[in-house]
């Protein structure tokens, strides 16, 4: 039985890619075998996401043009074995791929693999609509402020446009202190406005920046409240049933400093 | 070609002057033409009005679904007269209810930004209207639900249409002819609303439900 879930949020910058690359690493280290598939053509990331980079040989575009089978183009993640790659290629357009041609490929796909994820790029146009094509799950994701809330409003509607019912929704860069303060959108906005099944409340962590340097995703970090986060996205992915996490008190001293500016 | 087919602005909209001699068929095509072209007068939502003698009524009906398909409405009476603005919205307004009434055009969901509904009779939303969706209604509208989009009551001149909802935050909002956008510092809603024009002016005023 393989899921194929689609990663989407509309606006750009808000981190469909950093999640496409956690949420592959941890159903990976569960023992799953994993597909990743970037469909971002000629602003690929998510090979250096995952340090990969230069292990690439084909690329997605040369795939569904039939030049190579797809088991030639995966690249084998350096550390877990059941995670694959399939990037796409920097150097053509969004137009070089078309949704029968996704499908067509996910089908083949299929038997290989418990999870294909797809990365999709930002924006509603041909590229968002091959990227959603085969996908039996859309996983929306977000950040606490308008113009990505709206946006993912937006790409819900034309999710359910385009027949997908089977919607989730991450927040990400979640800021605890802001929220507390009144600065930032909370979740009961967020839930209001958007209105469906919240999977992962993912904080605003330094981890993840410098994770995405050294090309190993947050979720193998163990001191990340970030990869923390991800690990919990990954059980509800796989049915479990977890609570969200608490944004961590601030302590006293951290206080106390605050009010000599200190920090 | 173009000779056929000659639009006039109107108040109101747009006029279509329609050469008599020629034959049904190459007026649609140019119309067509027009449509297609993408000319800057047919703007979506526009009312054309076509002199009545000209058609009859299966030609009528054609002209109307290929109006309707490029997003205008289609009329065949012609406001009297442009200065008499006044009069000839009296006018429609006492049209308005006469005519019989149109069935509620009823939305069983949210409506999402980049959404819209539009008709002529009314609307009632089971869902919110979030930021960026759009209702244009002849009649009233009711939201059964947070209302955050932009809405239009009586988009067709009905002075008397309301719009009612449980959190009405609309982005703007419209009743008839007139426009109003809430102070940009408004509390949230606690109680459900309504919006009608008292004395000139959309006024809202909360009420049970």
């Amino acid at each position: 039985m393989c899921e194929i879930i689609t990663i989407t949020s509309g606006k750009g910058g808000v981190g469909k890619t950093t999640t496409t690359a956690n949420i592959g690493v941890g159903l990976a280290m569960r023992g799953n075998r994993v597909a990743l598939i970037d469909t971002d053509t000629g602003l690929r990331n998510l090979d250096l996401l995952l340090g990969l980079e230069n292990r690439i040989m084909y690329d997605l575009v040369d795939v569904t043009s039939g030049r190579v089978p797809y088991k030639k183009a995966l690249v084998r993640h350096k550390r877990f074995d059941s995670l694959y790659l399939l990037p796409t290629s920097q150097i053509r357009d969004k137009s070089a791929v078309n949704p029968e041609q996704l499908v067509q490929l996910c089908n083949e796909m299929k038997s290989d693999f418990e999870f294909i994820i797809i990365d999709c790029p930002a924006g509603i146009e041909q590229g968002f609509k091959t990227a959603i094509a085969a996908a039996d799950c859309a996983i929306v994701v977000t950040m606490p402020e308008i113009a990505a809330v709206r946006d993912a409003d937006k790409i819900i509607g034309e999710l359910g446009r385009a027949d997908k019912e089977n919607i989730k929704l991450i927040v990400n860069r979640i800021r605890a202190q802001m929220v507390e303060k009144g600065d930032m959108l909370d979740m009961a906005d967020i839930n209001e406005i958007l209105s469906i099944e919240c999977i992962g409340q993912v904080p605003d962590d330094e981890f993840v920046v410098t994770s995405t340097n050294k090309g190993e995703p947050a979720i193998t970090m163990k001191d990340s409240l970030a990869g923390q986060a991800y690990k919990n996205i990954v059980g509800r992915i796989c049915g479990e049933s977890i609570p969200f996490l608490k944004p961590p008190k601030e302590g006293f001293f951290t206080r106390l400093k605050r009010l000599f500016g200190m920090l | 070609m173009s000779d056929i087919v000659k639009i006039r602005g109107l108040k109101s909209g747009l006029q279509l002057l329609i050469d008599k001699n020629s034959s049904f068929d190459a007026v649609k095509s140019a119309i067509e033409e027009k449509l297609v072209a993408g000319d800057k007068f047919f703007i979506r939502g526009t009312t054309v009005f076509v002199d009545k003698q000209i058609f009859n009524e299966t030609q009528v009906e054609e002209l109307r679904t290929l109006f309707r398909r490029h997003g205008m409405l289609f009329s065949l009476n012609l406001p009297k007269v442009n200065q008499q603005v006044s009069r000839v919205q009296e006018n429609s307004v006492s049209k308005v209810e006469k005519e019989p009434a149109k069935p509620t055009v009823v939305v069983n969901k949210t409506l999402r930004g980049g959404q819209e509904v539009r008709t002529e009779s009314s609307v009632l939303v089971f869902g919110n209207v979030n930021p960026g969706a759009q209702i244009i209604a002849g009649g009233s509208i009711d939201v059964r639900g947070s209302c955050r989009g932009t809405v239009h009551a009586g988009a067709f001149g009905d002075q008397t249409a309301c719009i009612v909802a449980d959190k009405l935050r609309p982005i703007q909002i419209r009743i008839a002819d007139l426009i109003a956008r809430p102070p940009d510092n408004m509390k949230k809603a606690v109680q459900a609303e309504r919006a009608s024009i008292k004395n000139g002016y959309i006024v809202f005023e909360p009420i049970l439900r």
